[in-house]
C-alpha cells in the first residue's frame, strides 16, 4: 500500500506552491505519530498537496455537521479553482454504512468524509482511508491539542485531520443546585451525595440520566475513570479487558451505587422525552462532551441563564483526569481521483486559523486546535446563555486534562452496536454491571476472533 | 420423454406448418423476454447472489474464504436468531388473527350497505396504510411516551397510572398495535373486493329462502371470503417474519428493550451494516426466507385440507 501515494505524488513537484498552507514551511516532516513507525512523506507528495490548491478540482465531502457549509464557502472563496460539494448522508453509523458500501463497491465514495474518532481505527485498519502522513500531514501535529491528535495517530500513521473534540465536562442546572444549597460536586463521592439530596427533594428528579444504548458515553466515563480496556497492537492483535481493567471497576463501583439507589435515570438520550426532562429540571446534570452548549441552546432555549459548567467529578481529587466524548476527524478516501486536493482541503478546513474560527462560531464545534483553544478571545468570552460564565475556560482546561493512552477497538462500531444488547440491559434493569460487561467482552471477543484478530481477553 | 409428438417441436411437424409455428414461437419469446430479463436481474440474481454469499466468510484480517455450510450450521444453532424467530412467531400468532378479524368486521360492515358514508369509512380505515411506516413509527413512538407522550398525558389527566408502553413487557403489544393500525385497511380492501365479487343472485336467493343478514354473512359471505382470507393470511405471515421498520425506529426510544437481534430482519441488518458480516447476514436472510416459505406453505396446505373435509 505504501507505493500508492508516491505513485500519485509523481505530479510535478517543481512548481513551488506560493500558497499559504502552513505545512509548507515544515516540508516532509518526520513521522510524528504517537508511535514510531516511520512514514515520512515523499517530498513530492507534500508539494503536490500545496500545488493542488491552485488547480481546478471538484471534491465531494460527506459530513453531518450543520453549518459547515459556511466554513466550506470560505475555502472556496479563497481557492476558487476547487469546487466542494457538501453532502449529508446521515449521522455516524448511518454514514459509515453508506461509506463502507461505496468503498467496497469501488465507486460512489466521497473524496473527503467526516469520521468520528471511535470509528477511525476501523477505517484505518482496513486501509479505507488515506494515510495522511504520506502527504506530509504529520507536520500538523503541533497545531492540535494532544487529545485530538492522539485519536488520529493510529499505528504510526495519520488517518484523519482532527476537526472537533469533546472533552468531558459537567453541565449543571445552577438554579437547582442553588435552591438545594448544593455545591457542584468535585468528586464522584460528592456526586453521589448530591444525587441523594436531589432525590430527597423531589422523588421524580434525578441528578442525571444514563443512556442504555450509548456505548460512547460509557466508554468516555470509563476513560475518565482511568480505564483503558481496549488495546490494539500491530494490525491484528487486540486485547479486551472489560472484566479486569481497574478503571472499569472504578466506574462500575460508582455507577452501581447510582443505579442501585435509583439516583440516575436509565433513559435514552436525545429523544423528545429526554429533552423535555432536561428542560423541566427532571435532570440536574449532563455529563458530556464540550460540544453540548449548542444542543442545550437550540433544544431547550427556555432554560437560558439556568445552566453552568464545571469540571468532571474526580475519583481522586489529587490526580484529576478527563476524557473525550465524541468528536470527529476528516479523512480522505483512497477512491478519490484527486487525493492531493482532498488532503489540502481537509487540512485547510481543520487547521487554518480562519477555518477553525468559523467551525467554532458558525458550525458550533468545540475546537481541536491549540491556536483557538489558547486564544484569549475564545477562552475569555462570557456566554450569555450560561449567565455570563466564561465556559470556554472550563472546557479548555478540560481539554488539557484529557488522559492520554485511551484506544478504541479496530471494530468499535460493531462493539458499540451490541452494547445495548449487553451492558445496556443491566443499566436499564438495574442488573449486575460487572456480569454485563463480561458478556459484552465475550461477544466482542467472539466477533474479533471470527474476523481473524488475535484476541486476548480478560485479566 | 414421453411427450406427445405434437409437442416435440417443428421437426416432427408437417413442413407446411413449420414456419408460421416457428414465427409464432419466436414472437412469443420476444413478448416474454422483457419480463424475463427484469425477472432475472431483479429477482433471481439478488437471490442467487445472497445464496452465493452465504457460502463464504469475509474477515477483516485474512480476506474471504470458502466456508461451506459453516454459516448455516451456525445460523441453526444461533440463540440470538432463534430468539428473534420465536418473537416474531409469537407476534404472528397474536397480532395476525386480531388484525384480520378487525379487517373482516370492517369489510362486512361496509358491504352490508347499512353505513351512511361507506366510502368515507373505507378511506379513513385505509388511510394509515398510506402513511410511511417510518413516519407512523415515529408518531406512535411519541404517543407511547409515558411521561410527556400522549398516552402519559391522558393517563395523568385521568389520574390513572399508565404502564410504560415501551417497556420490556409491553413492547411487542405496542408494536402489534402499530402494525394493526397500519394494515387493517389494507386487508379490509382485499376482503371487501372479494365480497364485491359475490353474484347478487346468491343474496336474492337467500333472501327468498328467508335468510336474515347474519345468516347471509355466515353462509354466503364468509365462505366466499375464504380464498381472500387465505391470501391476506399469507401476506400477513410474510409481513410478520419481515418485521423491521417499527422496532428499528422504536429502538432509539428503548435501546435496552429492542436489541440488535430483536427480529430476524433486524439481526440480518445489524450483522451486515454494523458488523460487516455480510456473509453471515446473507445466511440469516436465506434461512429466514426458507422458514417463512415453510410456514406460509403449511398454512396453505392445512387450509386446503380443511376445505376438503368440509
Amino acid at each position: 500500500m505504501k507505493t500508492l501515494p508516491s505513485r500519485r505524488g509523481v505530479i510535478p513537484a517543481g512548481i513551488a506552491a506560493a500558497l499559504s498552507l502552513a505545512l509548507a514551511a515544515c516540508g516532509g516532516g518526520s513521522g510524528g505519530g504517537a508511535t514510531a513507525a516511520p512514514s515520512a512523506a515523499a517530498p513530492s507528495a507534500t508539494a503536490a498537496v500545496q500545488d493542488a490548491l491552485s488547480k481546478p478540482a471538484e471534491l465531494t465531502f460527506w459530513t453531518w455537521v450543520t453549518g459547515i457549509e459556511k466554513t466550506v464557502a470560505r475555502f472556496t472563496t479563497k481557492y476558487p479553482n476547487i469546487k466542494v460539494n457538501v453532502v449529508n448522508t446521515g449521522q455516524s453509523a448511518d454514514q459509515y454504512t453508506k461509506l463502507q458500501t461505496a468503498i467496497k463497491a469501488g465507486s460512489g465514495a466521497p473524496d473527503v468524509a467526516q469520521i468520528e474518532y471511535f470509528a477511525l481505527p476501523q477505517f484505518a485498519l482496513a486501509k479505507q482511508v488515506v494515510n495522511l502522513a504520506d502527504y506530509g500531514a504529520a507536520a500538523l501535529k503541533d497545531k492540535f491539542a494532544d487529545s485530538a491528535w492522539g485519536q488520529v495517530a493510529i499505528n504510526g500513521g495519520v488517518y484523519g485531520v482532527p476537526q472537533d473534540t469533546g472533552p468531558m465536562a459537567m453541565f449543571y442546572r445552577k438554579d437547582i443546585f442553588d435552591k438545594l444549597k448544593i455545591k457542584p460536586p468535585a468528586t464522584w463521592a460528592e456526586f453521589v451525595d448530591a444525587a441523594k439530596k436531589i432525590k430527597a427533594a423531589d422523588s421524580g428528579s434525578f441528578i442525571t440520566s444514563i443512556d442504555p444504548g450509548d456505548a460512547g458515553g460509557v466508554d468516555s466515563l470509563i476513560w475518565q475513570a482511568g480505564g483503558a480496556p481496549f488495546k490494539t497492537s500491530g494490525e491484528s492483535s487486540v486485547s479486551v479487558k472489560l472484566d479486569s481493567d481497574p478503571g472499569v471497576k472504578q466506574w462500575v463501583g460508582t455507577m452501581s451505587t447510582l443505579l442501585g439507589e435509583k439516583l440516575v435515570d436509565p433513559q435514552p438520550g436525545w429523544t423528545d422525552e429526554w429533552w423535555k426532562g432536561m428542560g423541566s429540571g427532571k435532570y440536574a446534570v449532563w455529563l458530556t462532551g464540550a460540544w453540548a452548549p449548542n444542543g442545550i441552546i437550540n433544544s431547550i432555549p427556555k432554560t437560558k441563564g439556568k445552566w453552568a459548567v464545571a469540571p468532571m467529578p474526580q475519583y481522586d481529587a489529587a490526580k484529576p483526569m478527563n476524557a473525550e466524548n465524541g468528536g470527529s476527524s476528516v479523512a480522505v478516501i483512497p477512491q478519490s481521483k484527486n487525493i492531493p486536493a482532498a488532503v489540502a482541503f481537509a487540512q485547510w478546513l481543520n487547521s487554518d486559523p480562519e477555518a477553525v474560527k468559523s467551525l467554532n462560531t458558525e458550525a458550533g464545534l468545540f475546537p481541536a486546535t491549540k491556536v483557538l483553544l489558547d486564544d484569549p478571545a475564545f477562552r475569555d468570552a462570557p456566554q450569555e446563555f450560561f449567565g455570563g460564565q466564561k465556559i470556554n475556560q472550563v472546557l479548555g482546561d478540560a481539554s488539557a486534562a484529557v488522559r492520554p493512552g485511551w484506544q478504541y477497538l479496530p471494530f468499535q462500531v460493531y462493539a458499540n452496536s451490541i452494547f445495548k444488547d449487553t451492558v445496556g440491559q443491566a443499566i436499564d434493569s438495574g442488573g449486575d454491571l460487572s456480569a454485563a460487561l463480561k458478556t459484552w467482552q465475550d461477544r466482542i471477543s467472539a466477533f474479533g476472533t471470527e474476523q481473524g484478530f488475535t484476541l486476548t481477553s480478560g485479566g | 420423454m414421453t411427450a406427445p409428438a405434437g409437442l416435440a417441436g417443428p421437426v416432427s411437424a408437417p413442413a407446411g406448418l413449420a414456419r408460421p409455428a416457428l414465427r409464432l414461437r419466436v414472437a412469443g419469446y420476444a413478448f416474454f423476454l422483457p419480463f424475463f430479463v427484469v425477472f432475472l436481474v431483479a429477482v433471481v440474481a439478488p437471490l442467487a447472489y445472497a445464496i452465493y454469499l452465504s457460502f463464504f466468510q469475509e474477515r477483516m484480517i485474512g480476506g474471504t474464504v470458502f466456508a461451506g455450510v459453516a454459516n448455516y450450521t451456525r445460523a441453526i444453532g444461533d440463540a440470538l436468531f432463534g430468539a428473534g424467530l420465536l418473537r416474531v412467531a409469537l407476534f404472528l400468532v397474536v397480532q395476525v388473527p386480531v388484525m384480520l378479524l378487525i379487517a373482516l368486521g370492517c369489510a362486512l360492515a361496509i358491504d352490508s350497505g347499512r353505513l351512511r358514508w361507506p366510502s368515507m369509512f373505507r378511506i379513513t380505515i385505509f388511510m394509515p396504510y398510506a402513511v410511511p411506516a417510518v413516519v407512523s413509527a415515529l408518531m406512535w413512538g411519541y404517543m407511547y411516551g409515558d411521561q410527556f407522550g400522549l398516552v402519559g398525558q391522558i393517563g395523568e389527566g385521568l389520574g390513572v397510572a399508565v404502564p410504560d408502553l415501551l417497556s420490556r413487557s409491553w413492547m411487542l403489544s405496542s408494536i402489534g398495535n402499530m402494525v394493526t393500525w397500519e394494515f387493517v385497511g389494507y386487508n379490509m380492501i382485499i376482503l371487501y373486493a372479494a365480497l364485491r365479487a359475490v353474484p347478487g343472485e346468491l343474496y336474492e336467493a337467500a333472501e327468498m329462502d328467508g335468510a336474515g343478514a347474519i345468516r347471509i354473512a355466515w353462509s354466503i359471505k364468509l365462505p366466499a371470503l375464504r380464498p381472500a382470507l387465505l391470501v391476506a393470511t399469507i401476506f400477513s405471515i410474510i409481513g410478520s417474519f419481515q418485521l423491521f421498520n417499527e422496532p428499528n425506529i422504536l429502538q432509539k426510544l428503548a435501546p435496552a428493550v429492542i436489541g440488535t437481534s430483536y427480529t430476524p430482519n433486524m439481526y440480518a441488518y445489524n450483522l451486515a451494516f454494523n458488523g460487516q458480516q455480510i456473509n453471515y447476514s446473507a445466511t440469516v436472510a436465506v434461512v429466514l426466507g426458507v422458514v417463512t416459505i415453510i410456514v406460509a406453505y403449511a398454512v396453505q396446505i392445512i387450509t386446503a385440507r380443511r376445505e376438503k373435509t368440509l
